[in-house]
């Protein structure tokens, strides 16, 4: 592994390029998130009533905040990098410079994560106009560190993908197979407790569900021993992730 | 003359494809070295392990004294790459283009802005600074495409393909520029299967076929061994042929029957016209040789693909 400080060159290659579009990603990945507050927040919010003392939208702001990371920097990683490494052949002359692969592959990881990071303050943003805040001052800024630590998974789990597919199409598979699944399995809308044994099992093999865990004790500043364990399995993950999805890009750029 | 690049029994597979085969070749400091063969010879394989960004299969190759593998960052902040393919950064402007490339060779801010513009100047692209990539003509791009190239001031310069595809306005100022380079002193390393680009630009150059060097050498000089001075062309029916060589036979031409013409290949082509004049065949070329002849008789004249 060839890692150097020029990953924040590449970062600064996709700011210069995001201003372009910033706007129009905002809203983006704005808009599913914020129809899942709206159907499920309010709509449904309303027959659900208190949960745990508390509206439900407090349970549900909290996991829709990682989902729009988990979506933003998932995309990014996939469709983006895909078209900069097939269509525009951007890697390429990347790695003709003193910029190595690997730099490039982490580069792009990290502007996966801060996209997601700013999608995910975006929902948050809007949340607190609904009213649905987290508990202190503390918990926003322990919130933000974890969207950039879910963003950087995310991401890196979208690489690995990148790095098999042959086209387009491709991507649908991991979107249909996995991360759809993780969304209605993990937590985001309901709790699991009422989860059949092997469901929750299941569950607990979703990297969305320990993001989304931590992520409802940080809102509401209710910590227990079980985070601990949450929180190995995402740090676990995300170096494996990270690793392996800059070992097999490298490995399809340079022939 | 000291060698900036050296390779000894170079090898670069692709699974069970030999794409370069044992190949060796020294390239001298500030020389135009080409490498030409028809499509799929090895010729791109072999520049881009010079430029680090292809792992050697076997054998050795040495770039300014130090060894060639990706992971060589001092050679590639050393090198200038004109891709065969236009990789420029669609999302971003000409400037935009260069600034960012600028910084990742580690040029400084200052530094960077005024080679922006003295090679935004050299590759005549000053007006299209603001332009997106996508309102440039190819021609443009490949020109941009050496403006970033040049932006690290490279002591090698590898043009791959440089001209593919332009119109001959866009091609000559191209020649002008590597040619402008090479005065400064930068070593030039160039691929192409344009046999007039060759004879154009280099001093030296090898010929490849299926990723092998046949012929090496100075391109004037080559052609003398391999074909002399003149070409003449009959395009005259098969059945002529006996009739025809018989007459010519005193002459001691080498020729070669390919579908319609008949190629001769003379030491005097003054005595061949004479002879062609008093047999009264219309449809004859008479014509310098040139590499073209070199390349076809080496490669054969099949189509490769």
């Amino acid at each position: 592994m060839n890692f150097s400080y020029r990953i924040v060159y590449v970062f600064w290659r996709n700011m210069v390029s995001y201003k372009r579009f910033v706007l129009t990603t905002f809203l983006a990945s704005l808009i599913q998130p914020l129809f899942y507050l709206i159907t499920f927040g309010i709509g449904m919010g309303a027959y659900i009533g208190y949960f745990g003392g508390k509206p439900y939208l407090y349970f549900l702001v909290p996991g829709v905040l990682i989902t729009s990371v988990m979506m933003t920097a998932s995309f990014e990683c996939m469709y983006g990098t895909f078209v900069k490494m097939v269509h525009e052949r951007l890697y390429d002359s990347l790695i003709a410079t003193p910029v190595s692969a690997e730099d490039a592959v982490a580069g792009d990881i990290a502007f996966a994560a801060f996209r997601g990071l700013v999608s995910g303050s975006l929902m948050m943003i809007v949340a607190i106009f609904m009213g649905i805040l987290p508990v202190s001052l503390l918990s926003v800024l322990l919130l933000l560190l974890l969207l950039i630590i879910v963003g950087i998974l995310f991401a890196s789990l979208a690489m690995i993908v990148t790095s098999f597919a042959p086209n387009f199409d491709f991507f649908n598979y991991y979107s249909e197979l996995v991360i759809t699944p993780m969304l209605f399995f993990s937590g985001v809308f309901f709790p699991l407790d009422k989860f059949p044994p092997w469901m929750k099992t299941l569950s607990l093999f979703m990297p969305l569900t320990h993001a989304v865990a931590i992520s409802r004790a940080i809102f509401l500043g209710v910590y227990t021993r079980g985070l601990i364990f949450n929180f190995l399995v995402i740090f676990i993950l995300e170096v494996a992730a990270f690793l392996i999805g800059v070992r097999l890009m490298k490995k399809r750029l340079i022939k | 003359m000291k060698a900036i690049i050296t390779a000894r029994k170079l090898c670069k597979k692709y699974g069970k494809f030999k794409a370069v085969d044992r190949i060796s070749f020294e390239i001298f400091e500030g020389e135009c070295f080409g490498f030409l063969g028809p499509n799929g010879a090895g010729k791109t394989s072999t520049v881009r392990m010079i430029h680090c960004v292809s792992p050697l299969t076997s054998g050795t190759l040495t770039v300014q004294d130090m060894a060639a593998n990706i992971d060589n960052r001092t050679i590639k902040q050393n090198t200038g790459v004109i891709p065969q393919e236009i990789t420029l950064d669609n999302d971003l402007t000409v400037r935009e283009n260069l600034q960012v490339f600028a910084h990742f060779f580690d040029i400084p801010r200052a530094e960077a802005q005024k080679r922006i513009g003295e090679l935004l100047k050299f590759v005549e692209l000053e007006k299209k600074r603001d332009s997106k990539i996508d309102q440039l003509s190819t021609g443009m791009k490949r020109r941009l495409l050496i403006a970033r190239a040049l932006l690290n001031q490279p002591k090698i310069i590898i043009a791959d393909e440089p001209t593919t595809g332009l119109d001959p306005q866009a091609r000559h100022l191209i020649w002008q520029r590597l040619r402008q380079l090479k005065s400064q002193g930068v070593t030039l390393i160039l691929t192409t299967q344009y046999m007039e680009e060759a004879q154009q630009l280099c001093d030296r150059i090898v010929i490849m076929h299926q990723g092998r060097i046949l012929k090496a050498g100075i391109p004037t000089k080559l052609i003398e061994d391999e074909i002399g001075r003149e070409v003449t062309e009959i395009r005259v029916s098969i059945d002529q042929d006996e009739k025809l060589l018989a007459a010519l036979a005193p002459l001691a031409c080498g020729h070669e029957r390919v579908g319609d013409t008949l190629y001769f290949y003379c030491r005097d082509g003054h005595a061949l016209m004479k002879k062609v004049v008093e047999l009264d065949l219309p449809n004859t070329v008479h014509r310098p040789a040139s590499l073209e002849d070199v390349f076809l008789k080496l490669t054969g004249r099949g189509l490769i693909e």
